[in-house]
């Protein structure tokens, strides 16, 4: 039992329960039968879209390597920052190169944000272990596991005394690019999403011309992603409470019940974006 | 041939100007103590050690400056909508926006030190007036300077993306980086300089920061002090890096061939991983295994 009562948190797998199960499938089923009454077909590939999205950056944060304020000190092993705010910092430089990338078609304009995501991980990763070498003199150390899975450095004997590791072991770097590419990729793949949707339906709607449009299209595409981008990486924190070295990590077994969650959220929030067009047309 | 030298020479000075950004936003939110060792700082009176430090602390770094940025980079673009010469309209924006950090700074050092009165912390009305001019000082230069990246982005670059939302996407990107490369420096180094060097903080010395600096009781612009030597530039180093590669690499290279950036940009990745590696097994070897520190035998 913790200080607060209820059951004790295991690190383990916690699989998600039965209720919340059948409640996010009918969340979803709703949500797309509500995008093919908006819009036929193609609104039920976009929110398919969207919750493929919203899964692969709540499955991605949970790569990424964060020690929060522990980590500033030298107490625990990761990036000293929040969860949510550096997986959001790194998606979102994804959807800046997928974006960017969009004219090129799907392939091109994914592969550029999942990159882009990663880029901006390998870089922070990168300064961060130059700071804690050649600022704080503290060698990488893990305190979750003896010996890094990719290398094999064992780490106990590097570890401070009363400290739970510190640093950022090169396990952790891959698994902070692999997050922040996974966090692109899908913050990319909701933009592409909805710019398709806008761009189709709102020149119906509102009468005018794809090119009048498309400031408005892009925008609105730019603004839901950023959201959704943050709805499902602060649930993906919520998953992991506090700190989390990365692959390796005992808690990141605990990925199935947010990307179950994320799944649900991505529908919910992506019904509303595309229910926004109807509300454009209202007016 | 010289649309790309042109993209290169915007690419170099966004490069510069993020370069500054990342060095000011540390600065200042180390001396805001805004960072995640704030908890450290919060904790502190409650361990029986009272402090002068600044601590604006309410939501976290990213968020804050996605919206500081994102306010000014509105501004700006309101600014410019109505005919107002762009440089002049960033310069406003970014005013503007810094008077909402100026309150958010006031408010929030004032609120958090104020609920630790039962612990004997007082609020010290001469450090209100002495930081917060200087923390918006810092955050000028920051929201300035990214805004200013963004239009460069927009304007020479042609992303698509309007401005505010350019400036909401790269504020919260340049927070990240701020707070994960800096704060470790400030945090551990500058609060925690009593500890052994090469080694991490134990969690049993949690809330005894360091109180006194060399001339009196330390106060927060002794801390912007000490960031400016590492944990500024090199945050500043890091998000310059990460602007430069990610225009760079979509600028030189999308010319050839559409998946060019994407595959320059994998190259540069393990570009990186060898240095990240080469860096840790120096560490490794050079610092040794940990030493318990000898007890001082009296």
């Amino acid at each position: 039992m913790s200080a607060l009562g209820g059951p004790k948190q295991t690190v383990g797998v916690q699989p998600p329960t039965g209720m919340g199960l059948v409640v996010s499938i009918v969340l979803i089923v709703v949500a797309l039968a509500l995008a093919f009454y908006l819009v036929q077909m193609a609104g039920v590939l976009a929110v398919i879209g969207i919750i493929i999205g919203g899964v692969l950056i709540a499955f991605g944060v949970h790569f990424v390597p964060v020690g929060g304020a522990p980590a500033a000190m030298g107490q625990a092993p990761g990036i000293a920052t929040g969860v949510a705010m550096l997986a959001a910092g790194a998606g979102l430089a994804g959807l800046f190169g997928g974006a960017w990338a969009a004219p090129f078609g799907l392939a091109v304009a994914l592969a550029g944000g999942a990159v882009g995501g990663g880029l901006l991980m390998a870089i922070t990763c990168t300064m961060v272990n130059v700071i804690y070498i050649f600022g704080m003199g503290i060698p990488a150390a893990s305190g979750k596991v003896a010996k890094d899975p990719i290398t094999g450095d064992t780490f106990p004997e590097y570890k401070s005394q009363g400290t739970e590791g510190h640093g950022l072991p090169f396990i952790s770097w891959v698994g902070g690019v692999i997050g922040g590419a996974l966090g692109g990729l899908g913050g990319t793949l909701i933009y592409l999403e909805l710019l398709d949707i806008y761009q189709a339906q709102l020149p119906i709607i509102l009468n005018t011309t794809v090119e009048q449009i498309a400031p408005v299209a892009v925008s609105l595409a730019g603004i839901f992603a950023v959201g959704m981008f943050l709805v499902n990486a602060v649930l993906a924190a919520y998953n992991i409470t506090g700190t989390i070295e990365g692959p390796h990590d005992p808690k990141f077994k605990r990925f199935p019940r947010a990307v179950i969650a994320a799944a649900a959220a991505s529908a919910v929030t992506g019904i509303f974006a595309i229910a926004l067009l109807r509300l454009i047309g209202g007016f | 041939m010289e649309e790309i030298v042109f993209g290169i020479g915007i690419t170099a000075l966004a490069g510069a100007l993020a370069t500054v950004a990342g060095a000011a936003e540390d600065v200042e939110s180390d001396i805001g103590s805004q960072g995640d060792p704030n908890s450290q700082v919060q904790l502190a009176p409650q361990m029986g050690y009272i402090h002068r430090i600044f601590n604006k602390a309410v939501a976290g770094e990213p968020p804050a400056y996605g919206l500081w940025v994102a306010l000014g980079a509105g501004l700006a673009w309101a600014f410019m909508a109505m005919q107002i010469n762009p440089i002049l309209a960033i310069v406003l924006g970014s005013a503007l926006a810094v008077f909402v950090q100026g309150v958010y700074a006031t408010t929030a050092y004032l609120g958090r030190t104020a609920s630790l009165a039962k612990f004997g912390q007082p609020v010290y009305i001469d450090i209100l007036k002495s930081m917060t001019t200087v923390t918006m000082a810092h955050a000028f230069v920051a929201i300035f300077t990214t805004v200013a990246m963004c239009h460069l982005m927009i304007g020479a670059l042609g992303h698509p993306f309007p401005l505010p939302l350019l400036g909401l996407v790269w504020g919260i990107a340049l927070g990240a980086a701020g707070s994960a490369t800096g704060n470790p420096f400030y945090g551990k180094e500058r609060q925690y300089q009593e500890q052994k060097f090469g080694a991490g903080v134990p969690i049993s010395a949690s809330g005894n920061i360091v109180r006194y600096a060399e001339a009196g009781q330390r106060n927060s612009l002794d801390n912007g002090f000490f960031s400016a030597k590492l944990g500024g530039p090199a945050s500043g180093v890091c998000f310059g890096l990460i602007v430069f590669f990610e225009l760079w690499r979509t600028v030189v290279f999308e010319e050839l061939n559409v998946w060019g950036p994407v595959i320059v940009g994998v190259i540069v990745i393990l570009i990186f991983a060898i240095i990240d590696r080469y860096i840790e097994v120096w560490a490794r070897k050079n610092f040794g295994p940990y030493t318990a520190p000898e007890e001082a035998s009296s």
